[in-house]
């Protein structure tokens, strides 16, 4: 049969041979990097995850000091609630009598999938009442941070002081599930 | 077989045939002009020259060179009949001894003869291998199958053509300015010499017969047979090759009265055919290239190839070990890049999961979850989280006695406000300067304000508490967020 080929027949036949192993190769090739091209999406995941947890001691003691108490956000309702009761003790143990504190939701939040709820509060204290609140402040494990802090002295007292202060918090939103 | 010589500075080439055991020469040719270029004469004689490298019209025609010995020193010699590794090095000991030359600047080619009473006949030709490598440049060209020296084909062509049938016997091939002398032992070259003495001397000197030339001729030629080792053997046969001319018959006639037992040999044309009719002047002629065609033609191996290690007709490829062929390093490269390719995939495919194996193991997907977004919301409060006790610890750090706060505000993305009240301008200034040096605070401006009884300096001041009372940009909260 084969010595029937002429070298023409012959050649189209090994070229043949050769895009059929080529087709081929590219087909299994394609499967290959589409698996391998996914793996290393996954990895890449994965090692992102373990960065975010991975954190070096001298880095994690900064973050524990600036923040040394933290809860994972609740929704709105409770989030609100736990946040302001725990302010409310902190001014009290601070000895400071504050006016009702006022809540405004719907901030935007740094951080997606969280709103940020701003509480206001208003109070006339001492000053050194002021800066026990101020000291205890980061141990409210709701806390985000002071967004405002207004201080004026009383010009007849000078010991009192008139203080406004707007703290803010995180709220999950609706469809996500917080927990602590 | 074409056969080429370079002859009195001129080149000598012709083709023979062998067919039924006889020789058969189809052409005779020679160069017209002096110092002819090889490769030109080659090209005039119908041969391809390099690169085309085709057999073509030249597949059946071989070719090969004659080499002038004039540069070559010949040795006759006897060892004992030892092993071949004790004969090359006796044989090299000996041939760097007859050319004072470092051994890596000589080619050296030896053959042995037959053993008598337990010694070894052996002939040495020892050249400079600049020499040889010259002149195998020039014939390069047009791939000769061998370089053989003219003086073997001397005494092959009087083997054939002058009907040399002596066992031992000194040829003489007189040239226009030189003559060749070889000793033949057994039909084969065992010793050779070129003297500087040729044609143009003794016609120069045809009227006298016993002329300086000649006896300077007879002198030299004792001391040729002394270097043969032949001095005192007056019955040795001494042939003067010739075409018949006067002039050879004046030579043998000035040897035979110095008493060599010289003769004149002349061809015979009935021992080789020609196409064209050549003649004995034919064959006296081309002597010398015909006796290098025949050579050739014989097919022995045992020539004074002293171009052994210089020159091949084909391009000799070193054999080089298996391990350094391209191919296989292609191959090996190959297959190197594709287990790195399957290590790499296996690697990012499995690493993965036996991470999350291990992580599985202490932690559940959501609790991993939960911890990753944990810290990542740690981290976001971490930055959004002013110091406001170092704040005011800054505030009241940088002032001094004289210097009394009323009220401070601070928000984020606005500047902090402070005011109050100073003694004086220079405390006032002190304060505000005090304030600038401090780290973390930026762009501090002071409004002063003289009070109306002149007494006190009432200010407001604004200044920027780190990143947080700037209005952010988009990259800069980038840069905090990394930050």
């Amino acid at each position: 049969m084969i010595e029937k080929l002429s070298q023409k027949d012959i050649r189209a036949v090994k070229l043949g041979a050769v895009g059929a192993a080529l087709i081929l190769l590219f087909v299994l090739a394609s499967e290959w990097h589409e698996r391998w091209t996914a793996a290393k999406a996954e990895a890449a995941e994965l090692d992102a995850k373990l960065k975010a947890i991975d954190v070096d001691k001298a880095r994690q003691a900064g973050l524990t000091s600036i923040v040394p108490a933290f809860e994972m956000p609740l929704v709105e309702d409770e989030q609100s609630f736990l946040f302001r009761d725990k302010l409310s003790e902190q001014l009290k143990k601070a000895g400071i009598k504050n006016k009702p504190l006022k809540v405004q939701a719907g901030r935007k939040s740094p951080r997606t999938g969280y709103t940020l709820l701003h509480v206001t509060c208003s109070a006339k204290c001492r000053f050194s009442q002021a800066l026990d609140l101020l000291a205890g402040l980061n141990e409210n494990p709701y806390l985000v941070g002071i967004e405002e802090f207004r201080i004026k002295v009383d010009p007849k007292k000078r010991q009192e002081v008139d203080l406004d202060l707007v703290v803010s918090t995180f709220a999950s939103l609706p469809k996500k599930r917080g927990g602590s | 077989m074409v056969a080429i010589v370079k002859e009195d500075n001129k080149l000598k080439s012709v083709e023979l045939r062998e067919q039924n055991g006889s020789w058969e020469i189809l052409w005779a040719r020679s160069s017209e002009g002096a110092d002819a270029d090889w490769a030109l004469f080659a090209v005039e004689c119908g041969l391809s020259l390099e690169p085309t490298g085709q057999t073509g019209a030249d597949g059946d025609r071989k070719v090969v060179v004659g080499f002038n010995s004039a540069g070559t020193v010949f040795h006759r010699t006897t060892v004992p009949a030892v092993g071949a590794k004790e004969i090359a090095s006796i044989v090299q000991l000996q041939a760097e001894s007859r050319l004072p030359l470092p051994a890596e600047q000589i080619e050296l080619a030896w053959r042995t003869e037959s053993v008598q009473g337990g010694n070894m006949g052996i002939t040495m030709a020892v050249a400079r291998r600049e020499q040889l490598r010259g002149f195998a440049q020039n014939v390069r060209r047009f791939r000769p199958e061998k370089i053989l020296l003219d003086c073997e084909g001397i005494v092959r062509a009087w083997r054939t053509i002058f009907a040399g049938a002596e066992r031992k016997a000194v040829v003489l091939s007189v040239g226009a300015w030189s003559t060749q002398v070889c000793l033949a032992e057994n039909g084969r070259l065992s010793n050779a010499v070129v003297l500087d003495m040729g044609l143009e001397d003794f016609l120069t000197d045809a009227a006298q017969e016993q002329t300086e030339t000649t006896e300077r001729f007879t002198q030299d030629m004792r001391s040729v047979l002394e270097l043969f080792g032949c001095a005192g053997q007056a019955e040795l046969p001494v042939f003067v090759l010739s075409d018949g001319g006067p002039v050879y018959v004046s030579i043998v006639s000035s040897l035979r009265l110095a008493g060599f037992n010289t003769r004149v040999a002349l061809p015979d044309a009935g021992r080789l055919s020609a196409r064209s009719e050549l003649g004995a002047e034919g064959l006296y002629e081309y002597r010398a290239p015909i006796g290098l065609a025949l050579m050739a033609l014989d097919g022995r191996e045992d020539e004074l190839n002293i171009f052994a290690r210089l020159y091949s007709p084909t391009e000799k490829k070193e054999k080089k070990h298996w391990l350094y062929s391209p191919k296989l390093a292609g191959a090996a490269a190959s297959v190197m890049l594709l287990l790195l390719a399957l290590v790499a995939f296996a690697v990012d495919v499995k690493s993965p999961k036996a991470i999350q194996e291990r992580l599985k193991a202490s932690v559940s997907d959501a609790d991993m979850d939960l911890l990753v977004e944990r810290q990542e919301l740690i981290r976001t409060v971490a930055r959004q989280r002013p110091n406001v006790l170092e704040l005011l610890k800054l505030v009241s750090g940088s002032g001094e006695k004289g210097i009394t706060l009323n009220s401070l505000h601070f928000k984020k993305g606005q500047s902090v406000t402070i005011s109050g009240e100073a003694g004086s301008n220079d405390q006032l200034r002190k304060f505000e300067k005090g304030l600038q040096d401090t780290k973390g605070i930026e762009d501090v401006a002071c409004t002063p304000t003289m009070d109306s009884k002149g007494k006190k300096v009432t200010f407001k001041m604004t200044f920027h508490y780190k990143n947080f009372t700037k209005k952010k940009t988009a990259a800069q909260s980038l840069s905090l967020g990394r930050s």
